[in-house]
């Protein structure tokens, strides 16, 4: 091989290396990987138990459900669009497994088959709402959040059922080794399945295209109301996976479980601070996991720090407020305006 | 706009029947059907459910169960007149109830406190629209995240014991005392339901918010001040969810933390439902006034007739759901109506099916 | 009427043509949008390796017969007939699928993609196995298809960082990149500059002897005339005439759009025995980098000045920054003596300063309001009311005065604007700066979107209020209207002054030089 052409290459590659660094800084997912050594770090200092093994593994767990949701809610908001409802989609469908869970001891494989069920339909019906009968996202989810929330308390009859087979608890509890538990593995194997989809389907880039302009997208061929509806259905199913996952690592449900947990706030938290602009068409399912993990260590840091609990609601939304002053595009107005969805006249 | 006294003098306005009489129209009519429907609800329950109506007093009474939410539905309603939303309208009800009720506690006369809980909401409000304007971010995240962390400081505030016990005049005023069968929160309902219509109908900051609803970027090189109107907007928005707050803490005489927390969906329900477009500038308050009956005596009918008050906020999703679709449907433009996009939308599926 | 109607029979002898061209009819289409007809009963036909022109005045039904014809709008009678077959119920997924592409007005790219990604969005290149998009050939056959259409960018640059003409020229490789048979070109160049429009029609004129069918929409009769095989005239959504090149003349085609001969337009004159000429508004070394720097003019009574340059010279910003809508580096802004920069638009507009922005859809009138709300929104401060009160019936008399002044024709005060044509929206927005009882008026393309027939009016319009005293500064595209209404037209290239013509020197030939930067 020719010497020069060698050279010439390496020297390409140099830049090539160099301009990916470059990239590498501005990316979101980087600036929090930094973000959550500086909180690890700082409260460590302070509180050498920080870095315990055993609250290693209790973040990422506490993380992980918030994560599996904030992947499907990203989903939605790549398509402009916003879920509300995660948090009773969540709800029922722990209440649905917990059920036969503690009376039947239902096998956790069956239990997943109802979370996907129950998630597929109650997104679906999100997704109808918004695609077919075009209501704006965020009144149609709004109101389903509502729905939702009654259907929850009815099929939860009122009670808090925490009789839960061990499979479950061992399943949401236990490390694979220590530090790191096992509903981490799951949620980053959906994180990455979710993530190589959307960047290497003609699905996942026409949920970008929908995002970036739903009448262009339209003008291309791409069906905007299927992808739209697609959109709702993943963050259905996805917050019913979020409800298997928080019912094994709590142990317990109730009517309540998902809205008193601010699970709503948590999931566009995290997006948000993953770097997906709610503008649409800008971001990623990786950053979004990383955010949730980044609100866990912060709020868990908050405990160390002996901030009162009552106070994790609001650490949650300052965080959300200094996601959207730091990077101003992603919080920009997503325009609510009269032609959003595509395949109306302009 | 035809109640001022000058006459046209050399200007004859011939009568709308044309395309923009259209949209007026609609606005109109969504409004009657409000009306009637307001009095079906009304003549189902007298009939339906014993203890409904009760000779006309009973029914007047009811509406202290509802106008606080009616309350924070007249101040959304001019947030999201002008293109926006306040998602801390509800929060901001607990704040507001919690902190009277604090300052009470502590000592102070309990209109002061009145006072300056009012004063506090709506500077709360001024800085949900000083963020939205200065920083350029969308409102629904902003009053989101203050959302979380109104409800936080109400915690922090209430510190696990609620007061109760209010001065009797303050809760005959703000609670659930009335003149004659009127309940006093119906006529401070009335009040500022007419203010707000006035404000929104006839005033220049208003016609400002309208402007900015329809066309923001017209409006600004129309040289509408739009920072500090929307800014404004929020304002509004904020003190009179401070002031539902402080009608729930009277009607019940103790305040809760959380006492705002859950009339947040059903007010922006009422403007939704009273015809409000949620894209801003479309929507009359007469409306939205109307609409806080309607909802208010459906929920209210179903909880004398015994149901769940979960099941009343589930009827409330769902009206809120089948009154946008409905609203949808009918605002719809030439070529484009429900039938007509689902013919077109199976079709297209066959045939993409096909093509693949 | 008849000569492009289409016979069915005819149509299906054509199929035999090679897929790569097929011939592209439209037959009886009509079309209705709430109950008001667009469309009548309109036939055109593209044919293979022909430019096919489409005119007419706003509103005519060019841009619908577009969207019909690529899927974006369903017609309510006619059928579209591809190369001997007939395309039913047409989508936009469909009409690519059979090589249909429409190019629209404004580039409309997915901003936060990748140029090479945009070129194929919607039908993203698959890899055999597994199904997953190829980005490599994206990348790569990215590259070779930005070259034919003269387009040297970076694949990986997001779309947002292109300019205007850059977008739509990737606009036009998408057609390639789907390998279609007709392109339709709704007006596409309107955003763009001369030379830009250069490089447009020299694509057009390859795809055309590569056999492609195209369709073209144009305001600009002189580009009708260069690139149009072939010219069909609407007028009110229905056809008027269609004649193939050399066929009908300028005039004819002016005469067929507007329904009516126009005579030939002479320069606007004033009456010249005005005696006040003071200064009112003066510029002194405004700078925005990087956009603009070092501008300085003056403005005085009852003139007419224009400002000549290209899209993207810094005229629009200039305007937008002495109306305090952006902020400006350096400089002073004085009207009549007393500071103005960095006041906002409303406190120029009170001061006598108004603005008449480029984009009216966007940035003008209040689509869904009614005439008489867009009229008084430039006054709302100053609207007549009793105590805190509008009071309607004298604001409706404002605003019905003003807009006798302009003759808006409308059906009432109450109609909204957006039912009006054009012409009498812009006249609308006329009447809303009048009222502002203006001194200093800028007009950023005054008669954009509006019809030949009105564009007179507007120069009357504009001619009155000189008359009346006011100091306009007149912002256009359009040099042979900057010759027909300005005294003195100043010229900016690339965000500087480069030139002032005076009185009596001002003509389109030497505003066009310096426009390009030729002064130097």
């Amino acid at each position: 091989m020719n010497v020069a052409l060698e050279v010439e290459r390496t020297r390409a590659t140099r830049r090539t290396v160099r301009q990916a660094l470059g990239r590498a800084i501005r990316l979101r997912e980087v600036q929090l990987l930094v973000a959550i050594g500086v909180v690890v770090a700082v409260s460590t200092a302070a509180q050498p138990a920080f870095v315990q093994p055993g609250n290693i593994s209790f973040m990422l767990a506490d993380a992980s459900a918030t994560a599996i949701l904030s992947i499907g809610q990203t989903v939605v908001v790549l398509a402009r669009g916003i879920d509300l409802s995660v948090a009773p989609i969540l709800g029922i469908a722990a209440v649905l497994v917990a059920f036969p869970a503690q009376d039947l001891n239902l096998p956790i494989i069956a239990g997943l088959g109802i979370v996907l069920a129950v998630g597929l339909v109650l997104g679906a019906a999100n997704g109808l709402l918004v695609s077919v009968a075009r209501i704006p996202p965020i009144i149609a989810t709004l109101a389903t959040l509502s729905v939702y929330g009654g259907l929850q308390f009815i099929f939860a009859k009122g009670e808090e059922i925490s009789n839960i087979p061990n499979a479950y608890g061992n399943l949401g509890n236990n490390d694979i080794v220590s530090g790191i538990p096992w509903v981490l593995l799951i949620t980053a194997v959906l994180a990455i399945v979710v993530a190589f989809l959307l960047r290497s389907t003609n699905v996942g880039r026409s949920i970008y295209a929908v995002g970036n302009d739903a009448a262009a997208a339209h003008r291309s061929g791409i069906p905007v109301q299927r992808i739209v509806f697609l959109t709702y259905v993943v963050s259905g199913v996805l917050a019913g996976i979020g409800g298997l996952i928080y019912l094994c690592h709590v142990g317990s449900v109730d009517s309540t479980t998902g809205s008193d947990s601010n699970v709503n706030l948590l999931s566009i938290a995290a997006t948000l601070i993953g770097g997906t602009a709610l503008t649409g068409g800008r971001g990623g399912v990786l950053g979004s996991v990383l955010g949730a993990v980044f609100l866990s260590v912060a709020l868990t840091a908050m405990v160390f720090a002996r901030i009162p609990s009552i106070w994790e609601p609001a650490g949650v939304g300052v965080l959300m407020l200094l996601a959207m002053l730091s990077d101003r595009r992603a919080g920009a107005p997503a325009r609510r305006t009269r032609q959003r969805t595509a395949g109306s006249a302009r | 706009m035809t109640t001022a006294a000058a006459p046209p003098t050399r200007t004859h306005l011939p009568p709308q029947s044309d395309a923009r009489g259209g949209s007026r129209t609609r606005e109109r009519n969504w409004i009657l059907a409000l009306v009637v429907l307001v009095g079906a609800e009304i003549l189902y329950f007298s009939i339906t459910v014993t203890g409904f109506f009760d000779g006309g007093t009973g029914m007047l009474a009811l509406t202290e169960q509802f106008v606080d939410i009616g309350m924070l539905a007249l101040g959304l309603s001019v947030v999201i007149l002008a293109g926006e939303i306040d998602l801390s309208a509800g929060t901001m009800s607990s704040f507001s109830g919690i902190l009277m009720a604090v300052l009470w506690r502590d000592g102070i006369e309990i209109w002061l406190a009145v006072v300056v809980a009012l004063v506090a909401s709506t500077l709360v409000g001024a800085l949900n629209g000083l963020i939205i304007t200065i920083f350029r971010v969308d409102s629904l995240l902003v009053t989101l995240a203050m959302q979380f962390i109104l409800g936080s400081v109400a915690t922090a505030l209430s510190g696990g014991s609620p007061p109760y016990g209010f001065p009797s005049s303050f809760v005959t005023i703000a609670g659930t005392g009335s003149i004659g069968p009127i309940p006093y929160q119906l006529v401070v309902f009335g009040v500022f339901a007419v203010a707000i219509a006035l404000l929104v109908g006839r005033t220049r900051t208003g016609r400002s918010i309208v402007l900015i609803g329809f066309n923001r970027p017209a409006a600004r090189w129309s040289g509408i001040r739009v920072d500090r109107t929307i800014v404004g907007a929020f304002m509004i928005s904020a003190f009179m969810a401070g002031l539902g707050g402080i009608l729930v803490a009277g009607f019940y005489n103790a305040a809760r933390d959380d006492l705002g927390d859950s009339l947040l969906l059903p007010a922006i329900t009422i403007v939704v439902l009273g015809g409000v477009d949620i894209f801003g500038g479309k929507g009359r308050m007469a409306g939205v006034i109307v609409a806080t009956f309607v909802l208010g005596f459906l929920t209210e009918g179903m909880l004398v007739d015994g149901q769940s008050s979960l099941s009343a906020t589930m009827v409330t999703g769902i009206l809120l759901i089948v009154s946008l679709a409905l609203k949808i449907t009918l605002d719809r433009r030439g070529g484009l109506d429900v039938r007509a996009a689902l013919r077109q939308r199976v079709h297209r599926s066959g045939r993409t099916e096909d093509a693949r | 009427m008849s000569s492009a109607a289409v016979d069915p029979e005819a149509e299906r002898h054509a199929s035999t043509v090679a897929p790569a061209s097929a011939r592209y009819a439209a037959s009886h289409v009509s079309k209705a949008f709430n109950g008001a007809p667009v469309l009548r009963d309109v036939s055109i036909l593209l044919e293979p390796g022909q430019v096919h022109a489409l005119v007419g005045e706003n509103g005519a039904g060019k841009s619908t017969l577009f969207k019909i014809m690529s899927g974006m709008y369903q017609p309510d009678a006619g059928e579209l007939v591809l190369g001997g077959e007939q395309l039913a119920d047409l989508t936009p997924r469909m009409a690519l699928h059979e090589g249909i592409y429409l190019v629209p007005q404004e580039p409309t790219l997915m901003q936060h993609l990748s140029a090479a990604e945009n070129l194929y969005v919607g039908a993203l290149p698959r890899r055999r196995v597994p199904g997953f998009v190829d980005w490599a050939r994206v990348r790569g056959e990215a590259a070779t298809f930005f070259g034919r259409v003269g387009l040297d960018i970076d694949v990986q640059t997001p779309a947002r960082l292109l300019s205007i003409a850059q977008q739509q020229l990737l606009e036009c490789a998408r057609a390639l990149v789907h390998n279609c048979r007709v392109i339709l070109f709704d007006e596409p160049t309107s955003p763009l500059t001369s030379h830009e429009t250069e490089i447009l029609f020299r694509l057009m004129d390859a795809l055309r002897a590569d056999g492609l069918a195209l369709g073209f929409i144009s305001h600009r009769l002189d580009e009708i005339i260069e690139v149009g095989d072939r010219v069909t005239v609407l007028r009110d959504g229905a056809m008027v005439t269609t004649a193939e090149r050399g066929g009908c003349s300028r005039n004819d085609i002016v005469t067929a759009m507007i329904g009516r001969p126009i005579g030939v337009r002479t320069r606007v004159r004033r009456s010249s025995d005005v005696v006040d000429r003071s200064e009112v508004l003066k510029v002194e070394r405004l700078s925005a980098a990087p956009v603009f720097e070092d501008v300085s003019f003056t403005l005085t009574k009852h003139e007419v000045a224009g400002l000549a340059g290209l899209v993207g010279s810094g005229r629009t910003e200039i305007a937008e920054t002495i109306f305090g809508l952006r902020r400006a580096d350096a400089g002073e802004v004085w009207l009549e003596g007393a500071p103005l920069l960095h006041r906002s638009p409303r406190e120029c507009i009170d001061a006598g300063l108004i603005y008449l922005p480029e984009d009216r859809a966007r940035n003008g009138i209040f689509a869904e309001v009614d005439v008489a709300r867009n009229v008084t929104a430039g006054i709302i401060p100053h609207l007549p009311r009793t105590w805190h009160l509008i009071r309607a019936k004298r604001e409706e008399s404002l605003a019905q005065e003003v807009i006798g002044r302009t003759s808006v024709r409308t059906r009432s005060l109450g109609a909204s604007i957006n039912t009006l044509s054009g012409g009498n929206q812009q006249r609308a927005m006329f009447s809303r700066w009048i009222l502002a009882e203006p001194k200093v008026a800028i007009f950023d393309e005054p008669t954009r979107g509006v019809d030949v027939g009105a564009k007179d009016d507007i120069y009357d319009i504009i001619s009155d209020l000189a008359t009346s005293g006011l100091a306009c500064l007149i912002i256009s595209s359009d040099l042979e209207e900057l010759a027909l209404i300005c005294d003195r037209v100043l010229v900016i290239y690339e965000g500087r002054i480069v030139g002032e013509v005076g009185q009596g020197e001002v003509t389109t030939a030497r505003l066009g030089e310096l426009v390009v930067g030729g002064a130097e």
